[in-house]
């Protein structure tokens, strides 16, 4: 994400939380939140409990934001690494985790299929780490299973309501059924490839337990410390795959 | 095959919730937005670094980004940062610890450094790199956060001790780790108990003294990279022939990284290293005369003649403090040593300082004096002040704050630092470009140490070292002793900055090298020093009666 990006992502996230512009300029924004955003962005958690507790309606407050250094306002200055943009980050993962939508269609007497999407996140680990990400739907009538769905997603109107004239068809796999069959996926896709990563790993691992048994050969009083670096060798270097949903929902769309 | 898997199934349990409760429901701009998040925030490969994208406000120098690189791609994050003093050893394991908690492998942090810094690190990877740190002030903090700074003293006494051994840390950063040289202390224990994943040994001076230093500090980080304790001092302790000097380097480099100033493709001032010569008057020669004929049996046994020696070649006042604390410990040498007291006060006059003051006058610059001493110090300060010149005193042991303090002094009131605290661990100096060692410590990166107070990124002038050395003397020896020890090191570790003069052809240089060598400990080191010493002043001696 390069620092023009993360303008327009601001922007962007404020819009979604129904936040209200006050000011835009190349590299500047200032923003009011709204009581929700402002209890989840500016930890004053004493402030509201002692509002609610008198019965008085809370004042949400201005959020001035720079995202170019050369800016002339004044503010709190966002980069990449800066913690306010990760708190954000994870508003937004939090607020965005779970979904139902319908395809608005301009004709009439359009059937929607229902089809589940999800995001998941494959973390490969050992002492290193490289993360994947797949976006996988799954049409809950006939289970096939669409990869990089998200890019079908994308190019569609969504609506929260189905459009007038239009009806949903019911899923015959339930929706969590229907995740069942999105994990098996991926489990037989990590398993059909090859992981010279973890096989290195392995290596690794093997080579440095080798020397630290010879290390601590015939000391009988060290045996405990000889058992925790045991443990740490396995922690830093035993391959696995931590696999989780970002988001995800259900998606009513128009067949082909 | 060869691999683990785990489902995180968090978001199956909710979504299950969600659909029998009908919502809530996100809207489609949000659920782009987290998953945008979530592309932002994911690692594209095991290779290179993320850290310096998180970083833009920090100016990361080629080697270090090099150092972070190579520990987490070559060395599997364990690593002795062994960099010149003044490289930026602390940015580096900023570095690498920002890098591993933006992958996800580390999340609880142990860092431990000497306690006078603690404050400076944890407002480092605050301000610096956005890791929460926290001091650890009080218990709990051991448990409730994540990432905490403290030092070694602290954490191995009781309660904390078993509250640390009971959590198991991510990564374990140790400063100043050349303290952990003896696996005989109880810090060397303690740090060998904690259970860590990741290790970072940070010191500019790994080897100090003896090779063993490099085997218990390398033991400490990757138990048996050098094999065990007696397989080791087998084939190293002597360290005879190239071959295993080089196979050991080779070992040592996996787990070891340094750069020198020259290294790092900065542009480096010069360092002139000068050595001074001094002649004793004739009062000062009558006084270390008198204590070279001193009887072995009237000295404490943890004294030796050396130290006399040595503290003499300082000042009176420094030998004075120790002949009084052996007199209240042995009244019955009275007389010895009051005829020793009556040869001192005819000195009036330090030769030595009075060198020390002219260089001082000419240099006509800030200037740093080091001395061993305290009470050489404190008469260097009077000294000087009769002469006009104006001086602060800097001890280790003074608080952060009162370090602080007397930094300012020196850069803005006088002209004269006298430091008996070589460490002088964390204060940075590079408004000052001459370093005077009025006496030699033992060990050459101790001088290492105090050069580099200067010597550092920053530092816009070349720098200029004078070492003091009282002619036809133990500091004589200590000084060829030293040269040794640079051997060792560069043998060992590798090429080392100019700390001493370019050496032309030391006399004695192989005999001291088999005494190094075959010493076990620094006390039979000084002991055989000290024969050598008589030895050798003796066989002087009758040359000189022989003429």
């Amino acid at each position: 994400m390069q620092q023009h990006d993360i303008q327009s992502f601001l922007e962007r996230f404020f819009i979604a939380t129904h936040c209200h512009i006050l000011e835009r300029s190349d590299g500047h924004i200032r923003v009011q939140l709204t009581a929700e955003m402002d209890k989840q962005l500016m930890n004053r958690p004493f402030y509201w409990h002692y509002m609610e507790r008198i019965g008085a309606i809370g004042e949400p407050l201005q959020l001035s934001l720079i995202t170019k250094p050369s800016a002339t306002k004044e503010g709190e200055y966002i980069h990449f690494g800066s913690p306010r943009l990760h708190q954000i980050f994870s508003i937004a993962k939090m607020n965005g985790r779970f979904i139902r939508l319908y395809e608005q269609v301009s004709e009439r007497s359009v059937a929607l299929h229902p089809w589940l999407h999800t995001n998941i996140l494959l973390s490969y680990e050992c002492d290193r780490k490289q993360d994947r990400l797949l976006s996988l739907g799954i049409h809950l009538i006939s289970g096939s299973i669409v990869e990089s769905f998200y890019n079908v997603l994308k190019e569609k109107q969504w609506g929260v309501t189905v459009p007038d004239y239009c009806f949903t068809i019911s899923p015959l796999i339930k929706p969590l059924s229907g995740l069942g069959r999105l994990e098996a996926f991926v489990e037989r896709l990590i398993a059909s490839e090859t992981h010279h990563w973890a096989d290195e790993a392995r290596a690794r691992w093997k080579e440095e337990l080798a020397l630290l048994k010879h290390f601590y050969e015939g000391i009988e009083e060290k045996q405990e410390e000889y058992e925790n670096e045991k443990e740490a060798l396995r922690q830093r270097y035993e391959p696995k795959i931590h696999m989780s949903v970002i988001n995800g929902g259900l998606f009513y769309l128009q067949a082909k | 095959m060869n691999v683990t898997m785990h489902w995180e199934r968090s978001w199956k349990n909710e979504f299950a919730t969600r659909i029998e409760r009908d919502g809530p429901w996100s809207n489609w701009e949000l659920y782009e937005l987290a998953l945008e998040a979530t592309k932002a925030l994911t690692i594209p490969q095991f290779d290179g670094l993320q850290a310096p994208k998180h970083l833009p406000h920090i100016t990361i120098l080629p080697h270090q980004y090099d150092v972070a690189r190579q520990v987490v791609e070559q060395m599997n994050g364990k690593a002795i940062l062994a960099d010149e003093v003044g490289l930026g050893k602390t940015i580096e394991a900023g570095l690498i610890l920002k890098e591993y908690m933006i992958r996800g492998l580390v999340k609880k942090a142990l860092i431990l450094v000497p306690a006078s810094l603690v404050s400076q690190w944890v407002q480092e990877l605050n301000e610096k790199f956005f890791i929460p740190a926290v001091a650890q002030k009080k218990s709990y903090v051991w448990e409730q956060c994540d990432v905490v700074v403290s030092s070694i003293d602290t954490a191995k006494k009781q309660p904390h001790r078993d509250i640390i051994y009971s959590q198991s840390y991510d990564i374990v950063i140790i400063d100043e780790a050349h303290k952990l040289k003896n696996n005989k202390t109880k810090n060397y224990e303690f740090v060998q108990g904690l259970k860590k994943k990741f290790c970072l040994l940070l010191t500019a001076t790994p080897i100090q003294n003896r090779i063993e230093e490099i085997f218990h500090l390398v033991s400490l980080l990757k138990p048996g990279h050098l094999g065990n304790a007696e397989q080791f001092q087998k084939r190293y302790g002597k360290l005879r022939t190239l071959h295993d000097d080089v196979h050991l380097k080779e070992l040592i480099r996996k787990v070891m990284i340094r750069h020198r100033r020259h290294d790092t493709g900065i542009e480096w001032t010069k360092r002139h290293v000068e050595t001074i010569f001094i002649d004793f008057s004739e009062a000062e020669r009558n006084v270390y005369e008198k204590i070279r004929q001193l009887k072995s049996p009237l000295l404490d046994t943890s004294l030796s003649h050396m130290t006399l020696l040595r503290e003499i070649c300082s000042s009176k006042e420094a030998l004075f403090c120790t002949l009084k604390n052996m007199l209240e410990r042995q009244p019955h040498i009275e007389a010895t040593i009051g005829a020793l007291l009556q040869t001192m006060n005819d000195i009036a006059e330090h030769t030595k300082a009075k060198k020390a003051l002219e260089l001082i006058q000419t240099i006509n610059d800030k200037v740093i004096v080091f001395t061993e001493y305290r009470a050489t110090q404190l008469y260097l300060q009077w000294f000087f002040k009769q002469h006009g010149i104006s001086s602060v005193p800097f001890r280790g042991g003074f608080k952060r704050s009162k370090k602080d303090w007397m930094k300012e002094l020196f850069q803005h009131r006088a002209q004269v630092l006298i430091a008996t605290e070589a460490g002088g661990e964390g204060i940075n100096l590079q408004f000052c470009n001459h370093v005077i060692n009025y006496d030699l410590p033992w060990n050459p990166m101790r001088l290492e140490q105090r050069i580099g107070r200067v010597h550092r990124l920053g530092q816009t002038k070349d720098v200029h070292i004078y070492n003091f050395v009282v002619r036809n003397t133990v500091e004589e020896h200590i000084f060829t002793l030293l040269y040794e020890k640079i051997r060792l090191f560069e043998r060992v570790v590798g090429e080392l900055d100019d700390i001493l003069m370019k050496l032309q052809s030391p006399a004695f240089s192989s005999h001291l090298e088999r005494m190094i060598a075959q010493s076990k400990s620094e006390g039979e080191l000084k002991i055989k020093m000290q024969n050598f010493v008589e030895i050798f002043t003796n066989m002087e001696d009758s040359a000189h009666a022989a003429t």
